[in-house]
């Protein structure tokens, strides 16, 4: 039973790494771009996690589990912060439709 | 920082040490004394700070769910024949006091739907939006008021100068 719902968590969040890239490569400037990329692949990367966490054998590899994710998103947000005021300026303007 | 504060570091570093450990009964001999000299170098590099248990519980499961929305929505718009986006920027007004509590804000903000941080100005966050269309003020002022509850305070609306 958790071997499946594993199975499933991995394919999710595989599916959101997989829309983050297509966002990276498809979204038209540097800001959207990072949208894709940081929340799509957060989601993507929690899911995996979640999934491990089903086949983890003690509490401390579950809590590093967590731990990894958590620094994670710490990266991805400030990353993505500092790339987006980098941009901003240079004077690089954002897309318009 | 008190001796609450001094305790509570204490416990953080230690669970963390045994975590990267994974409960290693001799690596205490060298964890006891780095997770005294971390506890020492936390405290100059981050002087006590006033958090509330309450306000951490209610953050949790909303930024789960909201983060987990943004992920679908980018998806979702990523993944879309016609790539449904109208971005723009727009000012938002602080409310919350420097330092920590606005840093902690911007990157919330970052991995929320269709919200990109792109500068901390001294009275506005900058925001870049994917979806001009949509209700990115009220979530802004949402997460504002949920970011300065995990840190104990209470916003002051700034009226006058709307």
């Amino acid at each position: 039973m958790s071997d499946l719902l594993t199975l499933m968590l991995l394919l999710a969040g595989a599916g959101f790494f997989f829309a983050g890239t297509v966002g990276l490569l498809r979204f038209p400037d540097v800001y959207t771009r990072l949208h894709a990329i940081t929340k799509a692949d957060n989601v993507g990367l929690g899911l995996v996690v979640a999934g491990l966490l089903l086949q983890a054998e003690s509490w401390a590899v579950r809590g590093k589990l967590l731990i990894i994710w958590l620094l994670v998103l710490l990266a991805s947000a400030s990353v993505a912060h500092l790339v987006a005021r980098t941009a901003m300026r240079k004077g690089i303007r954002p897309w318009k439709r | 920082m008190g001796f609450w504060g001094f305790c509570f570091r204490t416990l953080v570093f230690a669970l963390l040490w045994w975590i990267l450990t994974q409960g290693d009964i001799n690596s205490w001999l060298v964890g006891a004394p780095v997770v005294l000299l971390a506890v020492l170098a936390s405290w100059w590099l981050l002087p006590a700070i006033s958090w509330s248990l309450s306000g951490i519980v209610h953050f949790i499961p909303f930024f789960l769910w909201r983060s987990l929305y943004g992920g679908v929505d980018v998806a979702r718009r990523a993944l879309h024949p016609k790539l449904p986006i109208s971005p723009g920027l727009h000012d938002y007004r602080w409310r919350l006091p420097p330092g920590l509590p606005r840093v902690f804000m911007a990157n919330t903000v970052s991995l929320l739907p269709g919200t990109l941080s792109t500068e901390l100005g001294e009275e506005h966050l900058r925001v870049h939006v994917l979806d001009q269309s949509g209700d990115f003020i009220p979530e802004l002022s949402i997460v504002e008021e949920r970011v300065a509850r995990l840190f104990g305070l209470i916003l002051v609306d700034d009226e006058s100068e709307e």
